[in-house]
């Protein structure tokens, strides 16, 4: 017994060296971009301000808040609600066509992967640019807004619209065939049931995450709640930025609770 | 030694798991326990390392009052009882040898457990009890890759590095085709007969358990209706235990 | 929904054998009608309108095409403001995913048994995750001044909120067998969540940390417009200068930065799991 388990024992594979050299290649790596912690801070010392910070966000500013016409804060918030919203719907539009000529199931691979490298491609571009670029066609505000969130979208919604295609049961449309259904009936009856929710449960991701990220239209001036928050930032106006964030923060978590709810409903059938 | 007086289990919501039950144990022993599912097998079980909580009566093992263990103490107890389970709940996704080591986890420095670095001795050790259950040539292989008979014996590789007197098998062959558990129920055998670890284990199959078992505890409702040798149970005293469902099923 | 029920009658069938069965009228006349009234409001409120689209959409066009041909004259300037944004992801997401560990383990309610603690640092990790990244980047340029650090670490907020409910969602759904295994042989709650919990999600951890990565390198180069470094800084100034050949030269070193880190991290996460 005693030499087979010796022997068990010294023929282990010798992963830690492999492990060991992964962990200094990670160490390495690390130390390389460490040097970005450089703290060249010009007015006074970063905590002051950390605390004046704070101090004006948890004293927000009342006046702003329950302020309801357009510059207040709820219109404001409707602003950025609507933006997402329609961002989300028009992005799902210019999505659908373009994940189902990316799906590699269903498409030959070179149109593919050319529906992928678009993807990408449209996906590189920041969200300020497109910004700029629509604030040409129509003009600083909500609109603008509205199709450069659309824009942005496109990419996080197609490649899960590409996931959810390519991850159909074709069995079903076997089971289909079998029982002599045309081609229209399949894509009705076989495969659409099946996108169907999954596409949604995406939507209302992404729309999540629009309304999230909305405040980068504030940069370029293109609607919502971005730049007022921005300016008041800038300008060092703590509470009103304390009130402007309450209004988003609460916002944020009351969709987010909403929509997972509807996820789970989604799923769960 | 275990030893069961008077021992009952009422759960929060009113069920009764163990109604006075009166039981001794000597090392050693292989014991089956069989009754139909919710009968109280797996409470029966679950008490002696204190998985579960009783609520009347003593329960002692080895000399120690389980009852009133806590904190430390309750997992010192726990290091001298090996456990086995229906699903094996091995870590699947890591290697044989590794969940073998996990046994010996207890009785580490936190750093080697953080760090996975385990001493050599461990590592022996663990090689040993796989040896033991028959499967040395796979400690380096992904448990997943195992079949279910296979895992089994990870399973119980791991309780034996852990050096137990007394082993608790929680169904350990229900999710087994007949052949493998044929085999996972004679290894139990040699473990009970070579390292003269008590057995104490709970099976649905009635056959089984009387073809391997020197002892055979029925229970019903929570009651030990049947307590004697494995060879005296006839159809009379599984009447007694099954009800007359049983014999319904059997006869259908 | 019972109210619903009662305004638009369930279907009754009665089968030829007597039995009978309740068909519920369908949801979708109420879906489509609350989707109808956000579509309604939203292009009411935005001002959406398709004929300014099309009579100027070609105006979207023009910036893209002054950003023709690129100015590859342009590139030596971009190197470093490009590594300082690979940088900045690479520290950020790693401190935001090492800190989100000991997070997503307290907000696991299979591991920690009292509901408080729960619920107090799921809520925490809502409310970081309800920050704008933007806000969170400005902030950190008042404190740390202007440069890569303020990047940094607004990404690292990012990436420990984002990662720390995945985390926590992942802990929740991990078979927790090997654990109670661990805890009858008498190992402490701790040692049993290292070695039976923790093996089980590390894969799909690190598979979420690099997909962070991925887009933390996008991110990155928004962050650059608020000041805090990188490629965004560079593309800021471009921009106001409307010197767009070079924008273009940014944006095809980012699309191949990003396009080979994404294969880079897509290799190692098939290995993963």
């Amino acid at each position: 017994m005693e030499p087979t388990i010796r022997a068990a024992y010294e023929n282990a594979p010798k992963t830690w060296i492999y492990k060991l050299l992964l962990a200094f290649a990670a160490a390495c790596v690390l130390a390389w971009s460490s040097s970005t912690l450089v703290i060249n801070s010009t007015s006074g010392s970063g905590l002051e301000v950390a605390g004046n910070i704070l101090s004006g966000i948890f004293h927000p500013d009342t006046k702003l808040l329950f302020n309801f016409t357009t510059s207040g804060v709820a219109y404001l918030l409707l602003e950025t609600l609507c933006i997402a919203f329609l961002g989300t719907i028009v992005g799902a539009v210019i999505s659908v066509p373009l994940s189902f000529l990316s799906a590699s199931n269903l498409m030959p691979r070179p149109i593919a992967l050319l529906g992928r490298f678009a993807i990408a491609a449209i996906r590189t571009i920041p969200a300020f640019i497109y910004g700029l670029m629509f604030i040409r066609v129509t003009g600083p505000g909500p609109f603008a807004g509205l199709l450069t969130m659309s824009l942005c979208s496109i990419g996080m919604v197609s490649k899960m619209f590409i996931e959810s295609i390519e991850d159909l049961d074709k069995r079903i449309l076997e089971s289909l065939d079998a029982a002599g259904c045309t081609t229209f009936q399949k894509i009705r009856y076989g495969i659409l049931p099946q996108l169907f929710p999954d596409f949604m449960s995406t939507l209302i991701y992404r729309f999540d995450m629009n309304l999230r990220d909305a405040t980068v239209l504030g940069l370029v001036g293109a609607g919502g709640i971005g730049a007022p928050l921005i300016f008041a930032m800038s300008a060092y106006r703590w509470n009103e930025v304390g009130s402007i964030l309450l209004g988003l923060v609460a916002l944020v978590l009351v969709i987010e609770w909403i929509s997972a709810k509807i996820r789970t409903k989604l799923t769960r059938g | 030694m275990i030893v069961f007086d008077h021992v009952s289990k009422v759960y929060p919501n009113g069920t009764v798991g163990l109604d006075d039950v009166n039981l001794t144990i000597q090392d050693g022993e292989f014991v089956a326990i069989i009754g139909r599912s919710g009968a109280g097998k797996s409470t029966l079980l679950r008490s002696v390392n204190r998985m579960h909580d009783i609520t009347g009566g003593t329960l002692t093992v080895g000399g120690t009052s389980v009852g009133g263990l806590r904190g430390k103490a309750l997992r010192q107890f726990r290091r001298g009882i090996g456990m086995v389970f229906q699903s094996f709940n091995l870590v699947t996704r890591t290697t044989v040898i590794r969940n073998v080591l996990s046994a010996r986890v207890p009785e580490m420095p936190f750093w080697r457990v953080v760090l996975g670095a385990f001493r050599k001795e461990d590592k022996m050790t663990a090689l040993e009890s796989l040896d033991k259950v028959g499967i040395l040539d796979k400690a380096y292989i992904r448990a997943d890759q195992l079949s279910g008979g296979q895992q089994q014996r990870v399973a119980l590789a791991r309780t034996l590095a852990q050096k137990p007197k007394i082993i608790l098998a929680d169904e350990p062959v229900a999710a087994l085709d007949p052949v493998t558990a044929k085999q996972v129920m004679e290894d139990f055998v040699r473990i009970n007969r070579e390292m003269g670890i008590s057995i104490l284990l709970n099976i649905h199959h009635v056959e089984l358990a009387i073809e391997y078992a020197d002892r055979i505890i029925g229970i019903r409702a929570g009651k030990i209706v049947y307590d004697g040798p494995s060879k005296e149970v006839d159809q009379q005293v599984l009447d007694a235990i099954y009800g007359e469902a049983a014999k319904e099923e059997a006869t259908a | 929904m019972k109210l619903y029920d009662r305004i638009f009658k369930p279907r009754q069938y009665t089968l030829p054998g007597g039995k009978t069965v309740e068909e519920p009228f369908t949801r979708l006349p109420l879906i489509l009608l609350v989707l109808l009234v956000c579509t309604a409001v939203s292009v009411k409120v935005t001002g959406f309108n398709f004929t300014a689209l099309a009579n100027n959409g070609s105006k979207f066009f023009d910036i893209l095409r002054s950003m023709f041909p690129p100015k590859t004259g342009y590139l030596p300037k971009i190197w470093q403001p490009l590594w300082d944004t690979i940088k900045m992801s690479i520290l950020g997401s790693f401190v935001g995913a090492v800190l989100a560990v000991p997070f997503a383990v307290l907000a696991a309610s299979n591991i920690v048994a009292n509901r408080a603690v729960v619920f107090v640092v799921r809520l925490f990790l809502s409310l970081v995750r309800t920050l704008p990244t933007l806000v969170c980047a400005l902030i950190a340029t008042y404190i740390f001044g202007l440069g890569t650090m303020a990047g940094t670490c607004a990404i690292a907020v990012f990436t420990f909120a984002y990662i720390g409910k995945q985390l926590f969602e992942l802990i929740e759904t991990v078979d927790m067998g090997p654990f109670e295994a661990m805890e009858a042989l008498g190992a402490t709650r701790v040692r049993a969540f290292v070695t039976a919990v923790f093996p089980q999600v590390l894969p799909t951890y690190l598979s979420v940390s690099l997909f962070c990565l991925e887009g933390n390198v996008r991110y990155a180069s928004i962050l650059g417009y608020v000041g805090a470094g990188g490629l965004g800084l560079i593309m800021n100034e471009k921009i106001g200068w409307r010197e767009y050949s070079s924008v273009g030269m940014i944006l095809i070193v980012l699309f191949v930065t990003v396009v080979a880190i994404e294969w880079v991290s897509h290799a190692v996460r098939k290995r993963l799991t």
